[in-house]
């Protein structure tokens, strides 16, 4: 693994991190509402998977913040749409929940259980129907692994041999419901072994995050068929902002905090010979004045004007024939 | 008191009463749910009476309609009305007909509870009013809870009786405090006159009912009328001899609904006050409801979406000048 | 720096928020992160972290407050050493440091800039179902009444009414009509004439023997609900004739200003005349206080002359004619008609020679007094039996003749 890789993963972690930081303060302060989802703990899956995946087509979940920052969408834009602003990446229209960009193959932002795992099959059917070579990238919660989506969209994706990446960030609770509450299988890659290759990793580690997925990228592109990750996760923080999280006994949660994935991966990548001390606190400087400026550009921006009630509902031409 | 209290009352004094009686959701044991309308009956009842599910709405209706066939009265709980969508093939396919399809062998002695409307920036995904779809489905009972009374006296009525209802209850509602009213013949299928008058006759329920209720004073006072009120408690059926006591004495109609106008229970409302009342009918009805749009996250753009006291008020007098009063 | 905590929003519905506990105190050192308070939502209690890292350096709300979202509950020094100094000092919270305008939402409702609905232009004819139809029933040509201007395009149910009261009655007739409550449209069907005035109506009336109905005032009410208690009241009556000459010789007041007068003044020797029975009690008051029953139209009023015993027969006058002019403008106060334990009403300046009165509740008695015949009047009492017996309301009457025969005594009232 390259240090340039490594070094941009720093920084993406790092700035996904203080980010949701300074959303959780805003929320609180009232400058954001609505739901907001953090996924503090859970940066090396979202940025290790995206650094290894590349610009194929991506379908996310709620807690998708830290996706979209990797993927490359500016601080500003993403910050602005959870202050409901109309220069927000969804004009304000879709909140924190609904972060879409087209131009980064970024499709939400959905916030529907499962939903999206049925959409990513179908992105990948008409990818391969269109002879393009990238496969699709679909992340989920171990939540969703027991709806009936999942099952559907893991046998398609298998019968009809297309190219998704399948990967489960479990991080063990969907809201207050502890995953073995819910899976009569606890272990969730045996939920999918069936019908594609299915792995558990450590999701909290980033090397072993990039590797999987740089492995299984390979693998559905090479042969044209479905791949399965389980990426082992923690949020350290309650399911949304008004979840009191106490059904989480302390021992789990330092269990967890000691795994930190941005600590681990300054470590490891201080002993690797990857990142150097003035690096990261260089990083940690310039992600802080970015967050900085992200929250100065939100706070700044416009609301959205009274019309645009009225806009975005169909295409340019219905809207014409619409009334 | 709070809303949700009230709810939480009923289930306990349901549950505590018939031992048949049953809840199923997402974190509605150990959680509390996530309303915490289900607080304490994990702890009370244990995990075999408060079930809770994985995230899969489809299983949790058809789990609950299984559980009716085999002899319990389940009370299921949709966290928002918007994952019910989920179970739309258990509730319209199944839930509703299997009743007349077996030539009435088949009982379902069951209730889907759950929220709807907007409640505070939470985005299109989550923040929708659906009756119409329960209200337009032969088979269902559609309930609705506008108050503390409401849900106390009408969940308890739902869970006793033997027929599928669909129980809607409103976000906002559920922190608002209020007290549940000694009505021991509380009967869900007759509406009720919360504010008499003898000018204009407005319908509404859940959390428009507040609102209009806000908004009347104001309108009394430009018009120089008086407004009459009438809270409704069940959607499907729907008590018209009350909407039509009222109409034949005001001879003007308006109802107050969050859902967007097209193809809104609201529309079917004003139809049958239309066909059963015309002659009776002094102005055009009117109604008063949500925007044909997905609901925005943006708070401005959302308040814009649904009507608010303000608007209520407003509208009602531009209709009322327009029509003679 | 310093860095100001606010009630922070902790759910999505949440207006305001409660301190249940602070964990830190002033003066702590913080880490971020580190629970700082906990707080009630509208959905449970929180611990709270803080989002810098400093020294607690002042609390502003006290557990237990409600607070709304984005008010400054707390304030950290982030510079350590400048924290120092701080802690313990007041802190000056401006008052323009109200929590921003958004978070409590209020409601507002405005309808100044409502617009006046657009004139449609409708060809004439068109009416509201129920105007058509009460049209219809009427017999009315709406078309050619709104081709003509009479009735206006598009008609309302009250439009047809104004038209069809103003051409088929006359005003004096609709004056009628609202008196006795009549519905126009059925009158108007069952007289059967073109233009309807007052004889026809009067006739109608007459022929239907048709009554005018009335609520009673709020006034009249009360006045039934206690006649209705005094029937429940045991009573026995005594008649008895007064020589009243010595009285008219003077002229100088009117016989109701004496006879309250001399009344008052024997009453102070008979207390039971100044005890009332109430709720299984005896209540015996010090002074001699006297209702008087004055009619008002309608209504009749029953206030009190206070006192009547340290009075002088002028005050006595003056009072009489002051509880009149009240009762007459409506004007009496609580005051006024409270407090009396025995009660005078007279008819004889409309020649009424004798009448038993009703006994208001919480009395001992009344006296019903009649016109003097050649000096004498005659006066009926009502008692209450529970409170003044046969012998004690005798020696009331017996006193009550003394003074009037009394030249002295006469003679002393001014």
């Amino acid at each position: 693994m390259g240090k340039s890789i490594v070094e941009r993963a720093y920084y993406l972690m790092k700035l996904g991190r203080v980010f949701e930081e300074r959303a959780k303060e805003e929320y609180m302060k009232g400058n954001i509402a609505g739901f907001l989802h953090l996924a503090i703990g859970e940066e090396a899956v979202h940025v290790g998977a995206t650094l290894a995946f590349g610009k194929g087509d991506l379908f996310v979940h709620y807690r998708e913040h830290v996706w979209a920052l990797a993927r490359g969408m500016s601080p500003k834009t993403v910050m602005a749409e959870l202050f409901g602003k109309k220069t927000g990446v969804s004009k304000g229209k879709g909140g924190s929940m609904h972060l879409f960009d087209p131009a980064f193959n970024f499709y939400g932002g959905n916030a529907i259980v499962g939903a999206h795992l049925p959409h990513a099959v179908g992105a990948a059917y008409a990818r391969k129907y269109l002879g393009h070579s990238e496969g699709v990238l679909v992340a989920f919660g171990d939540g969703a692994t027991n709806a009936g989506n999942y099952y559907e969209s893991l046998n398609l994706a298998s019968l009809w041999e297309l190219p998704v990446l399948f990967l489960n960030e479990n991080n063990f609770y969907a809201i207050g419901t502890r995953v073995d509450r819910a899976s009569a299988v606890k272990e969730l890659y045996k939920k999918a072994k069936e019908f594609m290759p299915a792995v558990r990793i450590d999701g909290m580690n980033f090397f072993e995050v990039f590797d999987a997925v740089s492995k299984a990228k390979e693998y559905i592109e090479t042969e044209g068929k479905p791949y399965y990750i389980e990426a082992l996760t923690y949020r350290y923080e309650p399911h949304s902002m008004s979840d009191p999280g106490d059904y989480r006994s302390p021992r789990e949660l330092k269990v967890f905090h000691d795994k930190d994935p941005v600590e681990f991966l300054k470590k490891e990548g201080i002993k690797r010979g990857l990142l150097t001390q003035e690096f990261i606190k260089q990083i940690d400087e310039r992600v802080e004045k970015e967050v900085e400026e992200a929250v100065q550009f939100a706070l700044k921006s416009p609301e959205p004007e009274d019309k645009e009630l009225y806009t975005d509902i169909f295409c340019e031409v219905c809207t014409d024939v619409v009334p | 008191m709070l809303y949700r209290e009230a709810l939480n009352k009923a289930l306990d004094e349901m549950m505590e009463k018939d031992e048949t009686v049953v809840i199923l959701g997402e974190d509605v044991g150990f959680y509390g749910g996530n309303y915490r309308v289900t607080e304490g009956l994990y702890a009370k009842y244990g995990e075999k009476r408060a079930i809770d599910t994985p995230i899969a709405e489809n299983s949790i209706v058809g789990n609950a309609i299984g559980m009716a066939i085999g002899g319990l009265r389940p009370v299921a709980e949709i966290m928002t009305v918007n994952f019910i969508l989920i179970a739309m093939d258990q509730i319209v396919n199944q839930m509703a007909k299997l009743r007349y399809m077996s030539g009435g062998k088949v009982e379902l002695p069951m209730v889907v509870r759950t929220p709807q409307g907007v409640s505070k920036q939470l985005a299109a995904q989550h923040s929708q009013s659906l009756e119409r779809f329960f209200t337009s489905t032969p088979g269902l009972i559609t309930m609705v809870a506008s108050d503390a009374t409401a849900a106390y006296y009408g969940l308890k009525y739902a869970i006793e009786l033997d027929d599928p209802v669909i129980f809607l209850e409103h976000e906002l509602l559920y922190p608002m405090k209020m007290e549940i009213q000694e009505r021991k013949d509380f009967d869900p299928f007759k509406a009720d006159v919360v504010k008499e008058g003898k000018d204009i006759t407005v319908v509404s329920y859940l959390k428009m009912l507040h609102d209009t209720l806000q908004a009347v004073s104001v309108i009394e006072k430009e018009l120089g009328v008086s407004v009459e009120v009438i809270n409704l408690h069940s959607l499907n059926p729907l008590d018209m001899e009350t909407i039509s006591k009222s109409v034949k004495k005001t001879g003007r109609f308006v109802i107050v609904t969050e859902e967007p106008k097209t193809g809104s229970f609201a529309g079917e409302i004003v139809s049958k006050v239309t066909e059963e009342l015309f002659y009776q009918l002094d102005a055009p009805p009117l109604r008063i409801c949500g925007e044909d749009v997905p609901t925005p996250y943006n708070r401005k753009l959302e308040l814009l979406s649904i009507p608010t006291p303000d608007k209520i008020a407003k509208q009602i007098i531009y209709w009322g000048r327009e029509n003679g009063i | 720096m310093e860095y100001k905590v606010v009630m922070p929003q902790l759910t999505d519905t949440m207006e305001e928020g409660k301190i249940v506990r602070w964990l830190k105190k002033e003066g702590d050192y913080v880490k971020k992160d580190e629970p700082l308070v906990e707080i009630e939502s509208d959905k449970a209690v929180m611990e709270v972290p803080s989002m810098r890292e400093g020294v607690l350096v002042k609390i502003l709300a006290e557990e237990g407050e409600e607070l709304p979202v984005g008010q400054p509950i707390a304030v950290i020094e982030t510079e350590v050493e400048k924290a120092k100094e701080e802690v313990g000092k007041p802190v000056e919270v401006k008052k323009e440091e109200k929590p921003p305008e958004k978070r409590k939402e209020k409601v507002e409702i405005k309808v100044e800039g409502i617009k006046p609905p657009e004139k449609i232009k409708l060809p004439e004819g068109s009416a509201s179902p129920s105007a058509r139809k009460l049209a219809g029933e009427l017999g009315l040509n709406l078309k050619e009444l709104q081709g003509k201007g009479e009735i206006p395009t598009p008609a309302h149910e009250k439009d047809i009414k104004e038209y069809f009261y103003k051409k088929f009655f006359t005003k004096s007739a609709l004056d009628i009509l609202k008196e006795y409550n009549l519905d126009p449209e059925d009158v108007y069907k069952e007289i059967g004439k073109k233009k309807i005035d007052k004889t026809d109506l009067e006739r109608y009336i007459k022929t239907k023997n048709i009554p005018i109905t009335q609520k009673p005032s709020d006034i009249q009410s009360v006045l039934i609900k206690n006649l209705s208690k005094s029937t429940q009241i045991p009573v026995y009556y005594i008649t008895h004739q007064f020589d009243i000459s010595l009285i008219l010789k003077q002229e100088k007041y009117t016989i109701t200003a004496y006879i309250i007068k001399i009344f008052g003044d024997v009453m102070q020797d008979h207390p039971k005349i100044r005890t009332v029975y109430r709720n299984g009690m005896f209540y015996t008051y010090p002074s001699s206080n006297i209702s008087v029953a004055i009619s008002v139209g309608e209504e009749l009023f029953n206030p009190t002359i206070k006192n009547v015993e340290t009075k002088s027969l002028k005050q006595v006058y003056e009072d009489l004619q002051n509880l009149r002019e009240k009762s007459k403008e409506k004007k009496l106060t609580v005051e006024d008609i409270q407090g009396a334990t025995f009660s005078i009403s007279n008819l004889g300046m409309f020649g009424i020679k004798q009448f038993f009165p009703v006994i208001p509740p919480f009395h001992s008695g009344i006296a019903g007094i009649g016109v003097a015949v050649d000096g004498i009047i005659s006066v009926s009492f009502t008692f209450d039996h529970r409170v003044v017996n046969g012998v004690q309301a005798a020696q009331f009457v017996i006193e009550l003749e003394k003074r009037m025969k009394d030249q002295k005594y006469i003679k002393s009232l001014k």
